[in-house]
């Protein structure tokens, strides 16, 4: 099992790169021009008013002393006080969690869905009607804007066809589902378009690999061959499309959630952001990029147990 | 073929499943209102966003309110008040009435509310409360307020979402952050939980003193922060009402036959800040001439899609001490050309400082741009972040910039400080100065009798348009709309929702 080795010693290879993420996130927030207490008392403050509230919110502190009070709020496992709602940010995030969670989760498997079998067909009927028709819906959806998108689905599924609730989350499982179909087709589209291309390429690649050729040889059939020999091979490079995209997927969930009136930590992201509320912004960014490096860290280790020759 | 039948009655039966999940939440009775945003806090005194002040009115009740017009106070949970003759000394009675949690509503809990606002940390309104020197309870229905001198809007300081009238053994049992999460409320409607990001959900309080004038079991506040989906939810009947309506979306929604748009008096007006220290702008003819180089009536015609009216006073149009007849100075510009070469400024070149990603703020922009021209005057438009926007402002770096100001108490005072009454704010950032106005400004806040304040405010009008103060660009309504169904659906010019009076059909 040494190939697994990794998985020992790569969460310490990702320390620096969290650290590195705090400080960023910690920096760059601060650097965006304006100031929070400015805009929690409105434009009527009063000099007195915004001394007291940068002073209740450590505001007034040197930067390095609130990034130390930053760091030492992470060893505590806390994320600060939101300037904004006056609450632990961690406590924010926890009500905020799961439908962004479910959100990312259900667009990857909405994308695999409609991508696999796209793929599939295109690459094993390459030059064929099919091929061509799926390679230009999967341009095509490269283009298309995430927020007209949810548009169209909404104006065609919710007002025309009645099936679907224009926003929101809901509440028992079944709800949430109903909900939650609609945006995560907006990001699952999206996805299963890069998906898609990529995963043709590859089986495309694969189908006329020496393994394949072996295995045909091998008197083995043609669904076989692809099934058992071409598919698993074709999806490693999937897999890590997929993590990267993790990223991409994260940050679209803040117009998603926007558009859909989701309440998600995308949209207390954007409002952090409005309001300079820094706490908020640091905290959810880095839970964010937390939760990128992890499905990183994870595809790695799907990579390898996917194909035995990876060695990372 | 069997396969292909099962899997058709099988993808049938799963999106019936899908569908019989929505109508759950709709309880008959319960009003649901999408608005921009969620609810930060239920903390009176730790806000100043009207999103929470629009929820509050109907969560907590306070000692005096504001009435349906916006211009006057009627009695809350206080039936009476006298005024000593000095007008330092408030005698207020309370009327019998009960928290949500069924206890009592004591002088005591009054006392503890306003001690409050004014005293703790976590106060954002202590400035405003400052007034009060002590307070004293002799019995549980009576609250007498000494203040440190006499002060006309003090009364109306009462009626702010701000001084709602708290439990205070509820607040010293849960702890401020508990309270500001599911607290007991005073009010028609009581707190049931708060799902954050998502919907506050109101049930009707029972123990409200006018739990009878109520007819909804409960309100849904439930933020849709898209201005699209959130009228293509009430289009699509999921939702009851929906506020903040686009001014583009008005008259298509008009048409609709199950909806209603309600355009309520608003105390909105938007104006155009001028940098009174920046240059040629000092001299009052130079303002007085960019007043009458803009054309206001087109203002309101293109982006509030005639929906707005041309605004002509600071304090605006239905509220408390409005001057109907204030100088309008015409459109002109020729003779706003001619006035600036009187002026010595005829190569006048502005920086105009503009909230980027605001659609309205962006589409006047051009729309003075291309009018100031006209007069001779090169404008250079710099977008900004809004918030950035706000800190050159207060910093002076512009000459000029579209904000606009609604008022969160019925006397005219705290706008009137705040922009002609040289605050710390720089007269909201127009570096105005006038020290005869400033006078009349801290002569009206004294002056109790109200005749006599009526004339101080309406000279406080008129000099505020002849020294060009800022320039009145236009007042706007409140857009909301709603299902055909729902009846007295309504929000005074100060915001409030008055939904005890609200009735779903």
């Amino acid at each position: 099992m040494s190939r697994y080795r990794f998985v020992l010693y790569r969460p310490f290879q990702l320390l620096p790169v969290l650290v590195g993420i705090s400080i960023i996130t910690f920096v760059l927030v601060r650097s965006i021009p304006g100031d929070p207490a400015r805009v929690l008392l409105g434009p009527r403050s009063t000099e007195e008013a915004l001394r007291r509230v940068r002073e209740q919110f450590g505001l007034d502190e040197p930067l390095w002393l609130q990034y130390f009070y930053f760091v030492k709020n992470l060893f505590k496992g806390e994320l600060g006080k939101s300037i904004l709602y006056k609450v632990d940010v961690l406590k924010l995030i926890a009500t905020r969690i799961e439908p962004t969670l479910v959100l990312v989760i259900g667009s990857v498997l909405l994308a695999l869905l409609i991508a696999t079998p796209m793929a599939a067909i295109a690459a094993r009927r390459r030059g064929s009607w099919p091929d061509h028709v799926i390679r230009i819906i999967s341009t095509a959806g490269l283009g298309f804007p995430a927020f007209w998108l949810a548009i169209m689905l909404i104006l065609l599924f919710s007002v025309q066809l009645g099936w679907f609730p224009v926003t929101g989350y809901g509440r028992t499982f079944v709800d949430k589902i109903h909900h939650m179909t609609l945006p995560c087709l907006t990001a699952g589209l999206a996805l299963a378009a890069v998906l898609t291309r990529n995963l043709r390429a590859s089986i495309l690649a694969e189908l006329q690999s020496d393994q394949a050729t072996a295995a045909r040889a091998r008197g083995l059939s043609e669904n076989t061959v692809f099934w058992r020999h071409v598919m698993p091979n074709s999806l490693v490079p999937t897999v890590n499309l997929l993590a990267v995209n993790i990223g991409w997927l994260i940050s679209g969930s803040v117009v998603i959630e926007t558009v859909f009136a989701i309440p998600g930590m995308g949209q207390l992201l954007v409002r952090g952001i409005f309001t300079r509320d820094y706490m908020v912004v640091q905290g959810v960014a880095m839970v964010f990029a937390c939760a990128t490096v992890l499905v990183n860290f994870l595809a790695d280790i799907l990579t390898v147990s996917i194909d035995p020759r990876i060695k990372l | 073929m069997l396969k292909g039948k099962y899997t058709r009655y099988l993808a049938a039966a799963a999106v019936a499943a899908l569908m019989t999940g929505t109508s759950v939440a709709e309880a008959a009775g319960v009003l649901t209102i999408g608005r921009r945003e969620d609810g930060t806090t239920f903390d009176p005194i730790a806000t100043a966003q009207n999103i929470d002040f629009w929820v509050f009115s109907n969560v907590y009740d306070v000692l005096v309110r504001v009435d349906k017009s916006g211009t006057k106070l009627e009695p809350g949970l206080a039936e009476s008040w006298t005024v000593s003759e000095d007008g330092t000394e408030y005698t207020f009675k309370m009327r019998p009435a009960k928290f949500s949690d069924g206890s009592d509503i004591t002088s005591e809990d009054a006392k503890y509310s306003l001690t409050r606002i004014r005293d703790d940390a976590g106060s954002l309104w202590s400035d405003s409360y400052q007034i009060i020197e002590s307070m004293e309870t002799p019995d549980p229905q009576t609250l007498v307020v000494k203040l440190s001198g006499p002060s006309a809007p003090f009364m109306a300081s009462l009626a702010m979402p701000g001084a709602s009238i708290l439990s205070k053994a509820g607040m010293e049992e849960m702890g401020a952050e508990a309270y500001a999460e599911r607290p007991i409320g005073s009010g028609a409607f009581s707190v049931e939980d708060w799902l954050r990001g998502d919907r506050v959900i109101l049930a009707k309080n029972p123990h409200f003193w006018e739990a009878d004038r109520v007819s909804l079991d409960g309100v849904e506040w439930i933020s849709i922060p898209d201005d699209n989906t959130r009228i293509l939810k009430v289009q699509a009947g999921e939702i009851d009402a929906a506020i903040f309506v686009p001014f583009a979306r008005i008259e298509d929604l008009k048409q609709d036959p199950n909806l209603k748009v309600l355009l309520d008096q608003s105390t909105r007006e938007d104006h155009l800040l001028i940098n009174h220290e920046s240059g040629a702008l000092a001299q009052k003819e130079v303002r007085q001439a960019l007043d009458m180089a803009i054309d206001k009536q087109s203002i309101v015609d293109a982006v509030t899609f005639g929906i707005g009216e041309v605004a002509y006073s600071y304090i605006p149009k239905g509220s408390l001490y409005h001057y109907a007849d204030n100088l309008q100075r015409p459109y002109d510009p020729e003779k706003a050309k001619q006035m600036l070469a009187d002026a010595g400024a005829s190569d006048l070149t502005l920086d105009y400082l503009v909230r980027a990603g605001d659609q309205v703020d962006e589409q006047i922009a051009v729309l003075l741009q291309q009018q100031l021209g006209q007069a001779g005057i090169t404008v250079n438009l710099s977008k900004m972040d809004p918030s950035q926007t706000w800190d050159m402002l207060v910093a002076g770096e512009y000459d000029i910039s579209v904000m606009y100001w609604t008022k969160d108490v019925i006397d005219p005072d705290q706008k009137t400080t705040f922009v002609l009454g040289h605050d710390s704010n720089q007269n909201y950032m127009t570096r105005y100065n006038n020290p005869e106005v400033e006078a009349l400004v801290a002569a009206a806040r004294v002056e109790m009798d109200e005749a006599k304040r009526e004339t101080m405010y309406v000279d406080l009008q008129k000099m505020a348009k002849e020294d060009v103060n800022w320039i009145d660009l236009y007042y706007s309504p409140y857009r909301n709309v709603t299902q055909s169904n729902i009846e007295g659906f309504f929000q005074n010019p100060l915001g409030r929702f008055f939904l005890e009076d609200t009735v779903k059909n």
